[in-house]
């Protein structure tokens, strides 16, 4: 049975029709000891039928060790999605319920170019010269927790610097208790830094600064 | 099996002067919408959340709307209605109103570095659970303070949780923690829950929730994150004991979201101010839903205000 329905599979094919350049998706996986990846793995490869401009490639998490390594792939199941360049954009989890949105968001976002952040975020981004490292922690049923991704996912994309994840705390509890997630959505910025629910850019970018 | 939500953000022509511009996406504003977008009026609705359906989206399941005789999910009911909505030609933006300029013929509306111009504005932004307001409150959301129990339920499997307030909302929700909670404790400052009879009816089913009446938290120690304290106080002998738990849901009160329209319109204890025709103080400025002065705050009610004002709505256009 397919997780996509036809009313979903019509609204991909109706959004995709906007996608411009060719946008590549490397999803991590495992078939033992991994909850979410067989999930993961059907709904990305449904995701992936619906246009001719998304390609999709799996790779083993253990066997595949030095390509994991390469996109900074630490947990399981993990999506990267890019277009010929790595962009930063990385999900750690499946991307269902309302983070749905934020999967396609980031294609849209990766395949053409178009973001919405504020010149003045603009402006900031590109003096950045330092790594920013962007862990936002959702839960699937929390509708305040796409913003918070889709936003970071953006930074990620507009610079070089920045790698934004999403992460789905109740698959990566070990992580959530490091982090202390107790509400979503939490942003940990660089280690250091926090950000609890979907705040607005200067926000984030507040925590971005005292995090440098 | 789970969930698929897909949301994505619609093309607007910013340079057009709309008929009217909703601000606030909740069942008064989507209701309104559905109506404007039939009287052909052409219609933005701007919503600060990524969905439409205000407090709807935060809610389990919704008994008392007419229509559905099995309980109907609040995140469905909402979806339902926006694309009905988007059916008729209402336009949507999920974005944050910045600041709003209602002075001039043409009003503007400021989202970051845009602004919408529009004919006639509606406020339907609604209320937000109220703040319980005991000390380090604000310190500790998201850090063991919640307000959204879909949100961060699961957050908390087999732990042990606090949920305050009394009334519906409380209630059902206690009863949606209980769901991941190893035990949930309802802690009510009245002496009786004062939730619906059908929601009382559950409670009572429920093995895992407690219920301390007459009591109120205090204050609360997070020191260690790993052992949180909550003081919790017996209106009825001044009594004090100190509970601990995992976290804690506040479910209290409401305040209305007038933050964009203070010192713009006449409020009353906060609330906007409207004559019968739903208009405030401002001509070509309407309000409607939870955020206006009314005795009951239902979905019923919003939906009806929604219909309402976009008849008066559309009546003041024709005038111009």
């Amino acid at each position: 049975m397919s997780l996509l329905d036809e009313k979903i599979v019509s609204q991909l094919k109706d959004v995709f029709k906007g996608l411009n350049k060719e946008v590549n998706l490397k999803l991590f996986t495992q078939e033992i000891e991994c909850n979410f990846c067989k999930d993961t793995h059907n709904l990305i490869q449904e995701v992936a039928a619906t246009s001719d401009k998304i390609k999709l490639e799996v790779y083993e998490f253990q066997r595949d060790k030095e390509i994991a390594d390469q996109y900074n792939i630490t947990k399981i199941p993990a999506l990267v999605v890019m277009d010929e360049k790595d962009r930063g954009i990385r999900f750690f989890g499946i991307p269902s319920g309302y983070e749905f949105t934020s999967l396609i968001s980031a294609i849209t976002l990766v395949s053409t170019g178009a973001h919405q952040l504020k010149q003045a975020t603009q402006d900031f981004l590109n003096n950045i010269k330092k790594p920013v490292h962007l862990q936002v922690f959702v839960t699937p049923t929390c509708p305040y927790c796409p913003p918070a991704v889709i936003m970071a996912h953006q930074m990620a994309y507009f610079s070089d610097y920045i790698t934004a994840d999403m992460v789905e705390a109740s698959e990566f509890t070990p992580l959530a208790v490091k982090y202390n997630v107790q509400g979503v959505p939490r942003t940990v910025v660089n280690e250091t830094e926090f950000l609890e629910g979907a705040a607005p850019e200067e926000y984030l970018i507040d925590k971005i600064k005292a995090s440098l | 099996m789970f969930e698929l939500n897909l949301n994505l953000a619609q093309e607007i022509d910013k340079a057009q002067t709309f008929d009217l511009i909703i601000v606030g996406g909740g069942p008064a504003g989507l209701t309104a919408g559905l109506y404007a977008a039939r009287y052909k009026l052409n219609v933005l609705m701007i919503e600060k959340s990524f969905i439409s359906g205000g407090q709807l989206t935060g809610m389990e399941t919704i008994e008392n709307y007419p229509g559905f005789a099995e309980p109907v999910l609040g995140q469905k009911l909402a979806q339902d209605m926006e694309e009905q909505a988007k059916k008729f030609g209402l336009k949507t933006l999920n974005a944050f109103v910045d600041s709003l300029d209602l002075q001039k013929e043409i009003k503007e509306v400021t989202v970051g570095d845009d602004i919408y111009k529009a004919k006639a504005i509606l406020i339907t932004t609604g209320t937000s659970s109220g703040k319980l307001g005991i000390k380090h409150e604000s310190e500790f959301t998201g850090r063991g303070i919640s307000y959204c129990a879909t949100c961060d339920g699961p957050l908390y499997p087999n732990k042990k949780v606090l949920v305050i307030g009394g009334g519906n909302t409380a209630v059902k929700e206690a009863i949606f923690l209980a769901k991941y909670a190893k035990e949930v404790i309802i802690i009510h400052s009245g002496e009786k829950l004062m939730a619906a009879a059908p929601a009382l009816e559950k409670l009572q089913e429920e093995t895992k929730i407690k219920v301390m009446l007459n009591s109120s938290v205090k204050e609360i120690d997070f020191s260690d994150m790993n052992n949180k304290k909550f003081k919790i106080e017996d209106s009825s002998n001044k009594h004090t004991e100190t509970i601990e738990a995992d976290g804690m849901f506040i479910f209290v009160g409401t305040t209305p979201n007038t933050k964009l329209v203070e010192g713009k319109l006449e409020l009353e204890k906060g609330y906007i101010k409207t004559d019968c025709s739903l208009q405030t103080d401002i001509p070509g400025v309407f309000a409607a839903g939870d955020v206006i002065v009314k005795e009951l705050r239902q979905v019923a009610t919003a939906v009806g205000d929604g219909a309402l004002v976009a008849y008066k709505i559309n009546k003041y256009l024709s005038k111009l």
